[in-house]
């Protein structure tokens, strides 16, 4: 007998006069390897995928509500609501059949309708589905099975747009509940997906439960990322929020926890050590760091203040401050597109390479008129990727001989001062630190950031004629090789305007105890195909 | 007694609207929007400023000020920004595992530092003494989330007698609900037990000196008698006093305990609260806490009347 069997029998004793015998029930080991316990990158605080667009939220709905289609690992879409669909020969209309038997969680069938009014909530948040309502004539339902969208022009892109999984996705839910007006959350979660949202059960910033949706058409494919057979092997999906690290890492050695999605670095050697672990890369897209600086002020309103910084800059100083000195999770990028896709390019990308070079950054600075004001560089120091970005940021500005104005702050400020567009001296800024999941990066059209419309621009406001003339030029492209070539004379573009700093692309790693297998790699937690043992 | 108790509970209602007006204000002039936090990174300014709409963030303070008021004078605390949920509904899934780890860690502390200042009083200047005195020392020292990563790291990862992490909820057994909350409530009551011992043994060594102890030392009494019966009730008022200050201070200390350990409490809640702007929330907890403490306060006075009979309201 060890000490914590007396401990429980002395305390279970006491407990039972104080609580007139009160028990829990007890779990069978069977029901155990039927539930899953996952704690998630954040706090599931709000779980409406497309009023709240936050990656967290993104993986949850990935598993209450199905899309039309999915992206699979070779980024192509393919069918995974929709049986078949058919396009006239000019492009503009689209019809679309859904597959027979699919049910939403409250029993009743996935019908057209559902379809058209989840577009329509969709469409008006997402920067793809705005392009498609601006080309909209007509998105109908025709049957109860099939659905029809009317464009005025062709829109090469469509299934990409309704299968992307960058956030907000086209997911499907009741008509009921995609009537809700996109910029208002909606409070019922009935999915179409293979597990359902157990609301009951939910305590924000604490634990969410999604248990398997027994009527469940998996397609017969094999599964790839969000495309293929999602066959639930669990019965059960704890989300545990965590949100001290070392507290994750030591429930996971202990096995209080299955998966932990995103481990920090910090502690990756220690949970390789356990043999009760795996541990490997978690989503192969990673992410790709930057700052912005703002367009609309000196120094940076001058492509040749931009540019000087870009010469300086060193990219391994910023990837060994977020990951360490682990070489596997970083690479260096002297360009905009995820590493390691069908678009990635590094043309245009020279300035980031080799040896860097202070001397000419200087020089440059100086062409530029700069001097000596100082630079508002904001910092979220509550997010240790921008934390240490910012770190390195105000060191190489100081190299460069640059005065910098270091505000030190949380994300929620950084989030709503970055839209100030007064001058850095009265609420404005000249930069600010982010990064951007390398599934938003694998093209334009989920790619916000890459965007130099001026004014219409993400936060900096860039403008780039080039880089918008080669956006549209992608959009146009109908094939592979036109869209490679556009996104090379796009990179280039926007290399040489600097629409943004890129600091490199970072990997990161997911763990899990060895009794659960077929953990798969993807730019979301994939829980389908998923199994544990006891 | 009871007209007292009355109108010390009315007096907390200005201090609640005082604490409200402030917090309000402070919440409104404070950087950070968390219409931009819902949106996303990806999200246009123009999204942002729909949602900021639609949450009737653009609405002007006193207006914004005017239906918060209104609606807690209706026992509505609000519906959360983000979650969508009530306000008071939050506050109730948070409620029972901050009220246990008080609860265990009060009684911790009770049980361990009372005796241990009292029998430092009594054997004042040996090494008994200096030994509590410095283990009070050190439990001071030491920031709660240091002892908590050392607690988790002997006892749960090393030991593998108590679980690192969670809550369970005390309907689901005694035990599983204590196994929870013995290395938490050690972390956190580290600090107030060295405070209280420190602070028992002072009053017990200035009670100790007094005529009536040695009276009661020449009837024969016993040491115990002597010093749990006679000395310990009347050096029981700061003791009481100090006892009450530190169920406020548990309040913050919670707040990093919850994280260390992942126990959903309102610690927790807070924090997440005040790093997503989510209003609502922040208001109610706030308002909640300084309930709470003028509570506690009216409660410390009331024992002042049981453990001192002279003192009278």
């Amino acid at each position: 007998m060890d000490r914590r069997t007396i401990l429980k029998g002395l305390a279970g004793a006491g407990g039972l006069a104080l609580t007139g015998g009160l028990s829990a029930p007890a779990l069978s080991q069977g029901a155990a390897a039927r539930t899953l316990r996952f704690v998630p990158q954040a706090n599931l605080a709000n779980f409406d995928p497309i009023w709240g667009t936050q990656y967290v939220v993104r993986n949850a709905a990935a598993m209450v509500w199905d899309t039309l289609y999915g992206i699979d690992s070779s980024f192509q879409p393919q069918r995974q609501m929709v049986e078949s669909e058919e396009v006239t020969d000019d492009g503009t209309t689209w019809t679309f059949k859904l597959r027979p038997g699919l049910k939403f969680h409250d029993g009743e069938p996935v019908l057209s309708k559902d379809v058209v009014a989840s577009l329509t909530r969709w469409s008006a948040r997402d920067p793809m589905g705005l392009m498609l309502k601006a080309l909209q004539q007509e998105l109908t339902a025709v049957d109860d099975r099939t659905f029809k969208w009317v464009l005025k022009q062709p829109f090469p892109k469509m299934l990409f747009a309704l299968g992307k999984n960058n956030s907000p996705c086209a997911f499907i839910m009741p008509e009921r509940i995609a009537q809700t007006d996109p910029f208002k959350q909606i409070s019922d979660y009935i999915g179409s997906g293979p597990l359902k949202f157990v609301k009951s059960e939910w305590v924000p910033g604490a634990k969410a439960v999604f248990e398997k949706f027994a009527d469940y058409v998996p397609r017969q494919e094999k599964p790839s990322w969000l495309a293929g057979g999602k066959q639930m092997m669990i019965d059960r999906v704890e989300w545990v929020i965590m949100p001290d690290p070392a507290t994750a890492a030591a429930a996971l050695q202990n096995g209080e926890i299955d998966w932990w999605e995103n481990p920090i670095a910090d502690l990756v050697p220690v949970l390789k050590k356990n043999k009760n672990i795996s541990v490997d890369i978690g989503d192969p897209l990673g992410n790709i760091g930057s700052f912005r600086m703002n367009f609309l002020y000196p120094p940076f309103n001058d492509v040749k203040a931009r540019r000087a910084v870009l010469m300086a800059l060193s990219q391994e100083d910023y990837m060994r401050a977020i990951v360490g000195d682990d070489n596997s999770l970083w690479k260096p990028l002297p360009g905009y597109f995820t590493p390691d896709t069908p678009l990635y390019t590094e043309v245009g990308g020279e300035i980031l390479k080799g040896k860097r070079d202070l001397d000419a950054a200087k020089k440059l600075l100086a062409e530029s008129g700069y001097s000596g004001q100082p630079v508002t560089c904001l910092v979220a120091q509550d997010q240790p990727i921008t934390k240490a970005m910012g770190d390195v940021t105000a060191d190489l500005l100081k190299r460069l001989g640059m005065n910098v104005d270091f505000v030190a702050t949380d994300w929620g400020t950084v989030g709503s001062r970055r839209a100030q567009k007064t001058p850095p001296g009265q609420g404005g800024w000249n930069m600010f630190h982010t990064w951007h999941a390398g599934a938003d990066c694998v093209n334009p059209a989920p790619y916000t950031a890459i965007r130099a419309n001026g004014d219409k621009a993400w936060f900096g406001w860039p403008t780039s004629s080039g880089t918008e003339k080669e956006v549209t030029s992608w959009f146009e492209a109908k094939n592979l090789d036109e869209e490679k070539a556009a996104i090379g004379r796009l990179n280039k573009a926007a290399m040489d305007d600097v629409v943004y700093a890129p600091t490199g692309f970072f990997l990161g790693y997911t763990a899990w105890r060895k009794n659960v297998s077929g953990v798969a790699k993807g730019p979301v937690p994939l829980f389908w195909n998923v199994t544990k043992s006891a | 007694m009871l007209s007292y108790i009355l109108r010390r509970i009315v007096s907390t209602l200005p201090v609640m609207a005082i604490v409200a007006l402030f917090v309000f204000s402070l919440l409104y002039i404070a950087p950070g929007d968390p219409a931009v936090v819902i949106a996303g990174d990806q999200a246009s300014p123009e999204d942002v400023e729909r949602i900021r709409q639609s949450l009737g963030l653009d609405r002007p303070f006193l207006i914004q000020f005017g239906s918060w008021v209104w609606r807690i004078l209706h026992g509505d605390l609000g519906t959360s920004i983000f979650t969508n949920l009530p306000v008071s509904t939050m506050i109730g899934q948070r409620l029972g595992p901050t009220l246990s780890l008080m609860m265990v860690t009060l009684l911790l502390t009770i049980v361990v530092a009372v005796p241990l200042g009292v029998v430092a009083a009594w054997k004042a200047g040996s090494l008994i003494d200096r030994v509590i005195m410095g283990f009070a020392v050190f439990g001071f020292s030491l920031p709660v989330f240091v002892v908590g990563y050392m607690l988790a790291y002997i006892f749960a990862l090393e030991l593998e007698w108590l679980p690192v992490q969670g809550y369970t909820p005390l309907a689901q057994g005694f035990w599983p609900w204590l196994e929870n909350l013995i290395l938490p409530a050690i972390a956190l009551g580290c600090v107030y037990i060295a405070l209280i011992a420190r602070i028992t043994r002072a009053t017990m060594l200035e009670v100790l000196q007094q005529d009536y102890i040695r009276t009661a030392r020449a009837k024969g009494l016993g040491q115990g008698g002597i010093l749990f019966v006679h000395a310990l009730k009347n050096a029981a008022v700061p003791i009481v006093t100090v006892i009450g200050i530190g169920i406020a201070l548990l309040i913050g200390g919670a707040v990093v305990t919850e994280s260390v350990f992942a126990i959903p409490g309102l610690g927790r809640l807070t924090i997440d609260a005040i790093l997503r702007r989510d209003y609502p929330v922040i208001q109610g907890i706030v308002l909640l806490f300084s309930f709470v403490y003028v509570l506690v306060n009216l409660m410390i006075d009331v024992i002042y009347t049981l453990v001192d009979p002279r003192i009278r309201y």
